[in-house]
Formats: C-alpha cells, structure tokens, sequence
C-alpha cells in the first residue's frame, strides 16, 4: 500500500473521497437489498398481499405477485432509508467526507 | 524533527482492482470441486424438470401461496418448517465451520460454484492463464475480439439458462419454456428471468472473488467459528522457509523446502500468497494444495508443504475432532433436524381454529339444553378436496350442530372454509360456570389425519 503526504496530492485524496463515498453506497444499497428480501419473504409467509390490497385505505385491487413486488420495493425503500440515515449519521460533521470540499 | 516528518501522511483505502487470473490446476481437491460443481449444478438445472405426481416436482406456486416438494404441499401456515429448515442450515454451517473451515466457501457456495464454471468458458475461449494475461494486455486484433465475442456468447447464454431455470421454480418450467419460445413472457417473469441472468453474469463473470471479500456477510464472521482445532489451508512456513530457486538454491547450504515456484500463487482464484498465513481472502478452495503437491512430487520432496491442517497441529500440539465447541454445535443440529423429522412426520393436512362467539356465553335452546356458537375456521392443506366431520368431547352427550344446514364440511385444497358451529349440551352436566372442551376436525375417509383444539365452554351455573 502506498502512502502520500496529503499537502501534496489533493487529487489522490479526492479519488480516495469518491471512492469512500461509492463504497458507503454500494454498502447501503446491497445489504438493504439482502435484508429486504428476508423481510419480504418473512412478512409475505404471514400476511397475504392479495388481502392487505384490500384493506389498505386505497381498497386497491392487487394482485398477489404485485403484492409482492411492491412490499419488497416497500422494504428496499425503507431499509435503504434508514442504512443511508446511519450512514450518514456516522460520518462525522468534522470529517471531511461530509464536506463538499475535502480540502476545506 | 525534520519538517519531512510532520507532514501528515494518508494511506491508501482502497486500492484499485486488479484482475485475477487464476491458473488451472488439477488434483484430488479440484477433483472434488470438479464434482461438487457438477452435483450442485447439476441439481440446479434438472430439478425444475422433474415431474412428481403429474406436477412439478419442486415448484415454489408463489401466486397460489404453496410450495410443492415432492409429494409434500406446504402452506403458509407450515411457515414453521421453512424457519426451522433455515436455522438448521445456519447450524449446519456453523458445526461444518468449527470443523473444517470455509468448506462451504470453497466448494458449495453458489457464487464459488458459478465463478468456477465461468472461469472454465473463459479458458476455453481465451486459453490458459498466461493467454489471457496476454490477450488483455494486447492491442485490438481479429482474434482478441473472435475470442472475447465468444466469451461473452457462451457467458450470456450460460447466465440467461440460469437465469431461466431460476424462475423455473417459481412458474412451471415447461410453460415457462413455451412463454419463452413463443415470447409471451410476463412483466414479473421476464424482470426475473433477466435480472437472476445478469446477477450470475455480473457475479460470475465479473466480480468473482470480490463478493467474498465484500459483500459476504458469512465471510465476515466465519472466524468467530474457528479455534485452534479447526482445519485450515496452511503452509508450512518451518520446513518451506527459507524459500529459494534457481542459482540461489544450489548454492545455499540448508534451503527450505519451498523451491518459490509461485505456483500457489497464480492458482489461487482469490489472488494471495499462502505463504504469507491464514488470511481473509483464502476461501479453502484447496487450489494451493494439489498445485503444490504436484511440485513437490516432481522435486522429489515428500508433499503436504502446503496442507490442510490445524493451528495446533503446526505447533506439535494433538488436534481433537471432538471438543465443546464442535460436540455444542452438534447437539443442537441433531436436536434442530430430529425435531424437524419428528414435525414433519406428524404434520396434519388440517388446520384448524374455533373462536368463541363474542356477544353470548351461552344460550338457552329448551328447558334441558343450551348452547354455545362458535365460528370455526378449516383449511385443507392436502392435495384433494376433502370432506370433514367436526365432533365435540369434554361434556356428557355434547351435540355439534354446523351451521348452514350441513353435515360435513367441504374444502378444495388450499381452501380455508368458515363455519359457524352450535355446541349444544344438558344443562344437567354442564353445569360448571367454564368448562374446557375439545373439538376436532376428522376427515370423513381417514380418520388417523385429524385437527383438535381446546376451546372454553360457558355452562348454566345458576
């Protein structure tokens, strides 16, 4: 592993910056997806969508594939919500991943 | 302090990606995995085509809320077998971890075994290692892209079967295939088919080794299963160091073992040095064992320089197969799976709930009896419409009325039907304030398959 004075090379710590940055995404973006599809498989063994569409306020007509479909986007949403919310949360105000300048 | 010290110094996160090319090997481990690629994926691809009964075999029936295994129908209300047969797996991973390592990571894991059969189409088009390296380096030619082009067919075409067979056990595979073949595929069928197709290309082709070093969560914490017993991939850095070859090595008065080949290395699909030690990325494929041993037998050194080993059996110490952690796991599992067995076994094809009448206790029906209404719920969750009789026990001469005029209860498989019930009883016995009874559901042709549940009974007290 290299090493390189930061004063130096801004442009490398910028690359190290975006690449921080895309990991956290991809991070947030896949276990939301994992976890989503545990919920969905969870909640669906239990409840059945093609009910839940008609008890909802909107007495909407599913059916059950897109029962499915839609509470495992419903999962993915929220999960992915709250992991980006921690992730966000865990980068601290003074780092510089939460700034737009990462030299400022 | 020179200023050159102060300054502030940064490492390096990440590090760009660098392709592995893996080297062919062969050997009684890859002979192994050689075959539990064909077992697994084998499985995989021809289970879906299996008829049982005149059904699929296995077709998870998403739409109509069933899975068919075999001659088993699971409903959502067997939802407990699916939960147990996860944790089961869990346990099952966690015993095989104690024991033997990543087994799983090196030759049952799907991403392994995809990532194996993709590397093979990669040499059969684009040769041996060394080509590829070759081939990736060179410049645009007729033939870089004859051979990349017929990568990608065979890597297409490989992922849009998986992908294919993947829905295959969610919709019967044989309409499936005439959807395809006439394209009338569904909005959720074609998502599927497409999305698992380029899952396994992406995975596969692509990122290989890279889902196990980031995205696995079981490669995170398999090392909370390990101890100083559990058999690992190592080298033996004793009789291998100091490593030499070549004008070096002759001339050395006492050289290891390790004629430095760099042969472990270029076969190993996760890109490490085992010589370095246990490490993250080494997913026991065993690559560097049988590359190794086939060194070694030609330099005429006894084989095993690398080995599957343990961390006691390097330092001299005895390795015990039987040990709390491993005997822990064991118990468990063994109580997870005869559970399973025993519920299994047993499982009624009824299932049933009675839920008391909420606005009365009882109710006065002549002067020697009264009653209690109840709703009933039954769900047929055999394979055939069936008839049911429902009988009462706890009181002296309980009589069971069905509502709507009928004698017995008829339902379609799957079908959850509703009846309101009277139970109607002699003031004479029950005369309790609560009694407790028993009321099952019998089929009318079987009566060893049968439902019961304990319900309270409001009897006339005054």
């Amino acid at each position: 592993m290299t090493t390189q004075p930061i004063e130096n090379n801004q442009a490398f710590n910028q690359r190290q910056l975006k690449r921080i940055f895309w990991r956290r995404m991809a991070t947030v973006l896949w276990v939301s997806f994992f976890t989503a599809g545990v919920q969905s498989m969870v909640f669906f063994a239990l409840f059945d969508p093609a009910y839940l569409g008609q008890l909802s306020v909107f007495a909407a007509e599913i059916s059950r594939l897109q029962g499915y479909a839609l509470g495992f986007v419903f999962f993915w949403a929220f999960t992915f919500s709250a992991a980006l919310f921690s992730g966000l949360v865990l980068a601290l105000p003074r780092t510089r991943l939460a700034k737009r300048n990462p030299n400022g | 302090m020179s200023k050159q010290e102060t300054k502030p110094i940064e490492l390096s996160l990440y590090k760009a990606h660098e392709k592995v090319y893996p080297r062919e090997v062969k050997g009684r481990f890859q002979f192994k995995r050689k075959l539990a690629v064909w077992v697994l994926l084998g499985l995989f691809y021809l289970l879906p085509w299996i008829s049982w009964a005149g059904e699929q075999a296995i077709l998870f029936d998403l739409p109509q809320r069933r899975f068919h295994i075999f001659s088993l129908t699971l409903w959502p209300q067997d939802f407990i077998f699916l939960a147990l047969m996860l944790i089961i797996a869990a346990f099952a991973l966690f015993f095989f971890t104690a024991l033997a390592g990543r087994l799983w990571c090196g030759f049952a894991c799907p991403q392994t075994v995809w990532t194996e059969v993709f590397i093979w189409l990669e040499q059969l088009t684009e040769g041996n290692r060394h080509k590829r390296m070759k081939l990736d380096k060179a410049p645009w030619s007729t033939e870089k892209v004859l051979r990349k082009f017929s990568k990608q067919f065979l890597w297409i075409t490989f992922a849009l079967w998986t992908g294919f067979t993947f829905v295959g056990f969610f919709t019967p595979v044989k309409e499936l295939a005439a959807h395809v073949w006439q394209w009338t595929l569904g909005p959720w069928e074609s998502f599927w088919l497409f999305f698992y197709s380029l899952a396994t290309y992406g995975n596969a082709g692509y990122l290989r080794e890279q889902v196990c070093l980031y995205m696995c969560p079981y490669a995170r914490f398999q090392s909370a299963m390990f101890d100083q017993e559990t058999l690992i991939i190592s080298y033996d850095e004793q009789r291998g160091e100091p490593r030499m070859r070549g004008k070096h090595r002759r001339e050395a008065d006492a050289p290891g073992d390790c004629i430095d080949c760099t042969l472990c290395v270029q076969v190993c699909p996760t890109g490490i040095d085992i010589r370095d030690g246990l490490q993250y990325e080494c997913i026991a494929c065993a690559a560097c064992i049988d590359a190794c041993d086939d060194v070694m037998e030609k330099s005429g050194m006894p084989k095993g320089l690398i080995k599957y080993t343990t961390e006691n059996a390097l330092v001299g110490k005895p390795t015990h197969l039987v040990r709390p952690r491993t005997l822990i796991y064991f118990i468990i599992l063994m109580t997870l799976v005869s559970s399973f067995g025993i519920a299994l076994v047993k499982r009624s094809s009824i299932d049933m709930n009675v839920i008391h009448d909420r606005n009365s206790f009882y109710r006065v029906v002549n002067a020697n009896t009264i009653e209690n209404v109840y709703t009933l719920k039954v769900m047929n969750k055999g394979e055939s419409m069936t008839r049911y009789q429902v009988s009462a026990s706890g009181i002296e001469g309980l009589t069971v009325v069905l509502g709507l005029n009928q004698t017995i209860i008829e339902a379609e498989p799957g079908q959850l039907v509703t009846v309101p019930i009277k139970i109607q009883a002699d003031k004479k016995w029950a005369n309790k304030k609560i009694h407790t009874i028993e009321v099952s559901v019998v089929k009318t042709n079987d009566d060893s398959d049968q439902a019961t549940e304990k319900v309270k009974y409001f009897g006339y007290d005054k």
